[in-house]
C-alpha cells in the first residue's frame, strides 16, 4: 500500500466521523431554534468547511491519480443550484449571509454533478468568511459555455490573485491564502470538463453584479 | 423553517445502515420530514427481510454496510426477487464518491444517490422530486410490466416532445427498452441523437451495446475501448469490452479487461466468474483460482451465487495446490447447497475430475456415473449449463460422441438462442473438435428454424393438418424447445377452434403448453396461449 492510498482511506475514515458531527450539530441546532448560539454557528461552519475541503482533497487524490474524470450528464441547472443553496442555507442564515440563485429554470447543463458541487460547496464556504451580507449564485450560457458564477458584497479579490488566475488555470500555483484550495481545486475540475476541443477554466474578478469578489467557472 | 404536510407524510421508509447512530439519526431526519412510518435495518439480510414481510415506499441504504451485503447487493437482490415495487423509490446513501459505484452498476441502478452528510431539507427536496418522477413514470413501467414495449416507447415519446430540453433520463430509459425489445436501430437512433448533442458516456455506451447485439463486434469494441480511454473506472463498460473480445475469440484480451474491471471493483460476482472461465480457457491457472475464490467468497450473499464457481475453485484447486484441498471446497460446497441437484451435479462432475486427476480412476467413474443419473432426473431442458457441463465431462473420460450429442441436443432445443449457440461453439472449440462438429451447430439452427418456418407457413395457408403433422414430429425430436412447442400448441388451438374441441384435443394441446412451462414459466406466448385454451375449455363446458 502506498502512503497516498493510506491517506485517501484515512480521509474516507474521517469524512465518516464529520457526517456523524455535522448531523448531530444540526440536530443541536433545530432543538435551539429561537435562541442565538455563537458558538453552535461557529461549530457547524468550521465542521461544514472541514468536509468540503477533505471532499476537494480526496477529488484531486483521484485527479492526480488518473481515476477520475468527469462523468459528463445532463442537469438542470435551477434543480441542482436549488440543492446547492438549500445544503448551505442553514450556515448562511446562522451567519446573516442571504444565499440566493439566479438562473433561468429551463437551462440546461452538461456537467458532472458531483464535482461541480463539490467546487460550489467549498466557494460558498470560502464566501460565507468575505462577504458582508449576501452570497449569488448565477447561471448562463455564454459563447458556447456554461457559466457558473459565485458572487459577494465583500472587499473583493485582491489584484494580485486577479493578475495570478492564469496560473491557477494551469495549476501551477495555490496562491495566498484560505480560498486557495477552493479555487485551486475549482480550477481543475473545470480544466477536466471537456467538450471537443474546448476545455474549461476558471475566472476571478471585482465588482460584476454585486460589489465584491465574483468567482466564475466555465464549462464547455 | 416550518415544514408544511407534504407527499413525504404517508410513505413507508426503510432505512438500512450498520450504524446504530447513523440509522436513528436518519429517522430524526425522516420525522422531521414529515415521515411517520419508518423501519430500520442494520444489515442488507435484515432489509431484505423486512422488505420481504411489507413494501416500501422508500429505502434508504447505505452503500457500506460492514462485512455482508453491501448496499448494490441488496439492490440487485431487491429488484430481482421483485421485494420492491416498480413506484418504489430506492435511494443509495454514499460516504463519498459515487461515482465508481455510478458506472459500475451493470443492470440494477438506485434511483439516485445522496452524498453523506445531508440535512433535513436537501432530503426532502430530493425525496419530493424522486417521488414526482416516479409518479410521472409509473405508466411507463406499468406497460413495460405487461410486456408492451411498444406502449412504454410511446409514452416516453409524448413525455420527451413536452419536455423537449432536459429529457436525458427518460432518452436513456427509451433506449434500454428498445435494447431489450431487440430493436436494435431504433435505439441506435436514440443514442446517436443524443451523442450530436454532446458526447456523454451513457450514451456511448449504449451505442457500444448496439453494435455487440448487432454482431458487429469489432465497432463495439472499438467503442468500449476508447469508453475506458476517457473514463477509468467505468467498470460495465470493461465487461462489455470482454464480451467483445470474447465473440472474436481475442481471449486473452478479454481476460485483461475483466482483470482490470475486477481491480477497480472487485465484489462483482458474475464478473470474477466469467474473468474464472477465460482464465481456466488461457490457462492461467492463477487468475482463475484467484477469480473462482473471489466468487464464491463475494457470491455467499448473493443473488448470483451459482454452484459452477464452487466447483470450478475445487478442481483449479486439486490443481494447483492439490487434490485433497479440491475435495474439501466440495465438502464445503455440499453444506452451502443443500438439496439442490442442480449443484449436485457439478459437484458430482468435479469430484470425477479430481479422483481423475489424483490417480484414483474407480472413484472417479463412480462419480461420473452418479453425475449421469442426477442429469436424467434432472429437468435439464431447463438447466442448459448442466448439459454443457456434463457434455465437458463426457469428453474428459474419453467419450467424445457422447458430449457431441449432448452439445448438439441443447442446440436442437434452443436454436434461437444466439449466445448458448456461441458458448457450445466456443466449448468445442476447446475441446479440440473438428470443424465439421462445430459448424453442425450452425446447420441445426437453421435445420429447426426451416422447419419451424414451413409448419407455420403451412397453418397460415390453411394447410393445418400438414403443419401439425410437421410440428408435431419436430416438437418430438426437441421436447425442450420453447418456439416449437408454442408453434404446435398454437396450430392445434386453431385446429380445435376450428372443428370440436375434445377432452383429447385439449390434452395434446397442455402437453406441449407444459413442456414450455416446465422451462419458462414467465413466457409471454406461452400465458396468451394458455389463457386461449381456458376460454375454449369454458364455453365446452358451458355447452355441455
Amino acid at each position: 500500500m502506498k502512503f497516498s492510498d493510506i491517506l485517501a482511506s484515512t480521509i474516507h475514515d474521517m469524512k465518516n466521523s464529520l457526517s456523524m458531527v455535522i448531523n448531530t450539530l444540526d440536530e443541536l441546532s433545530s432543538e435551539n431554534q429561537g435562541r442565538e448560539d455563537k458558538r453552535l454557528s461557529t461549530l457547524q461552519h468550521e465542521s461544514k468547511r472541514l468536509n468540503n475541503n477533505l471532499i476537494a482533497l480526496l477529488s484531486l487524490y483521484k485527479i492526480d491519480e488518473g481515476r477520475l474524470s468527469a462523468n459528463i450528464e445532463e442537469i438542470n441547472v435551477a434543480d441542482f443550484l436549488e440543492e446547492v443553496v438549500i445544503d448551505n442555507r442553514t450556515l448562511a442564515n446562522a451567519r446573516d449571509v442571504a444565499l440566493e440563485y439566479d438562473c433561468d429554470e429551463m437551462l440546461v447543463g452538461y456537467f458532472d454533478e458531483w464535482l461541480i458541487r463539490g467546487v460550489l460547496n467549498n466557494l460558498i464556504g470560502n464566501g460565507l468568511r468575505y462577504t458582508a451580507s449576501r452570497l449569488l449564485m448565477r447561471a448562463e450560457m455564454a459563447d458556447d459555455y456554461l457559466v457558473l458564477r459565485i458572487e459577494d458584497d465583500g472587499a473583493g479579490f485582491p489584484q494580485q490573485m486577479i493578475d495570478a488566475q492564469a496560473a491557477f488555470n494551469r495549476s501551477e500555483t495555490l496562491g495566498e491564502g484560505q480560498t486557495q484550495l477552493g479555487i485551486y481545486f475549482a480550477a481543475m475540475v473545470a480544466r477536466a470538463h471537456k467538450n471537443g476541443d474546448t476545455t474549461g477554466y476558471i475566472e476571478l474578478s471585482n465588482k460584476e453584479q454585486l460589489s465584491g469578489g465574483c468567482s466564475s467557472i466555465w464549462l464547455p | 423553517m416550518y415544514l408544511t404536510a407534504g407527499p413525504l407524510e404517508g410513505k413507508a421508509y426503510l432505512v438500512v445502515d450498520d450504524f446504530g447512530d447513523m440509522r436513528s439519526m436518519m429517522r430524526n431526519l425522516l420525522t422531521s420530514c414529515g415521515g411517520k412510518d419508518v423501519t430500520l435495518a442494520a444489515n442488507g439480510t435484515e432489509a431484505l427481510s423486512k422488505m420481504q414481510t411489507r413494501r416500501f415506499d422508500v429505502v434508504l441504504c447505505d452503500y457500506n454496510l460492514g462485512s455482508g451485503k453491501d448496499g448494490q447487493q441488496v439492490l440487485e437482490e431487491a429488484r430481482h426477487r421483485n421485494l420492491i415495487g416498480l413506484g418504489c423509490v430506492f435511494l443509495m446513501v454514499t460516504a463519498e464518491n459515487a461515482r465508481e459505484m455510478v458506472m459500475g452498476a451493470v443492470e440494477y441502478e438506485p434511483d439516485s444517490y445522496l452524498t453523506k452528510p445531508f440535512n433535513k431539507e436537501l432530503l426532502k427536496t430530493r425525496l419530493e422530486k424522486l417521488i414526482a418522477r416516479k409518479a410521472d413514470l409509473l405508466p411507463v413501467e406499468q406497460a413495460l410490466d405487461r410486456h408492451d414495449h411498444a406502449a412504454a416507447v410511446a409514452i416516453l415519446d409524448r413525455m420527451i416532445a413536452e419536455k423537449s430540453a432536459n429529457s436525458s433520463d427518460l432518452r436513456k430509459l427509451k433506449g434500454e427498452i428498445l435494447l431489450n425489445a431487440g430493436e436494435i436501430a431504433g435505439a441506435r437512433k436514440v443514442y446517436e441523437s443524443a451523442l450530436a448533442i454532446r458526447d456523454m458516456p451513457w450514451a456511448r455506451f449504449g451505442l457500444g451495446k448496439t453494435f455487440y447485439n448487432d454482431k458487429q463486434y469489432e465497432e463495439a469494441r472499438d467503442i468500449f475501448q476508447a469508453l475506458i480511454d476517457d473514463h477509468k473506472t467505468y467498470t460495465a463498460a470493461y465487461d462489455w469490452l470482454a464480451r467483445c473480445c470474447k465473440a472474436l475469440d481475442q481471449l486473452p484480451e478479454a481476460q485483461a479487461a475483466l482483470q482490470a474491471a475486477a481491480e477497480i471493483s472487485p465484489k462483482a460476482v458474475r464478473r470474477q466468474q466469467l474473468l474464472g472461465e477465460i482464465a481456466l480457457q488461457n490457462q492461467d491457472n492463477d487468475t482463475a483460482l484467484a477469480a473462482f475464490g473471489n466468487a464464491v467468497k463475494h457470491g455467499r450473499h448473493s443473488v448470483y451465487k451459482h454452484p459452477s464457481a464452487y466447483a470450478n475453485l475445487a478442481k483449479v484447486t486439486a490443481s494447483v495446490k492439490q487434490g485433497d484441498a479440491g475435495l474439501k471446497i466440495l465438502r464445503d460446497m455440499k453444506r452451502e447447497f443443500v438439496r439442490n441437484p442442480h449443484a449436485d451435479l457439478y459437484l458430482a462432475t468435479a469430484e470425477s475430475e479430481i479422483h481423475e486427476g489424483m490417480g484414483n480412476s474407480d472413484a472417479s467413474k463412480a462419480s461420473m456415473e452418479r453425475a449421469a443419473m442426477i442429469y436424467e432426473e434432472l429437468d435439464h431442458h431447463s438447466h442448459t449449463d448442466c448439459s454443457l457441463e456434463m457434455a465437458k465431462a463426457y469428453k474428459r473420460m474419453g467419450m467424445e460422441e457422447k458430449a457431441v450429442d449432448l452439445m448438439q441436443s441443447a442446440a436442437f432445443n434452443n436454436h434461437t438462442d444466439d449466445e448458448l449457440l456461441d458458448e457450445i461453439k466456443s466449448t468445442m472449440r476447446a475441446m479440440g473438435l473438428k470443424q465439421e462438429t462445430l459448424s453442425s451447430i450452425d446447420e441445426i439452427r437453421k435445420e429447426v428454424a426451416a422447419l419451424n418456418n414451413r409448419g407455420v407457413e403451412l397453418a397460415r395457408n390453411g394447410k393445418l393438418e400438414e403443419a401439425i403433422e410437421l410440428l408435431e414430429t419436430t416438437a418430438e425430436r426437441m421436447p425442450g424447445n420453447r418456439v416449437v412447442n408454442l408453434n404446435t400448441a398454437l396450430v392445434l388451438l386453431l385446429e380445435a377452434e376450428n372443428s370440436a374441441f375434445t377432452q383429447e384435443a385439449s390434452a395434446r394441446i397442455d402437453r406441449y403448453l407444459q413442456r414450455v412451462e416446465a422451462i419458462e414459466p414467465d413466457n409471454r406466448t406461452l400465458k396468451k396461449l394458455q389463457a386461449k385454451l381456458q376460454t375454449l375449455r369454458d364455453s365446452s363446458d358451458a355447452e355441455a
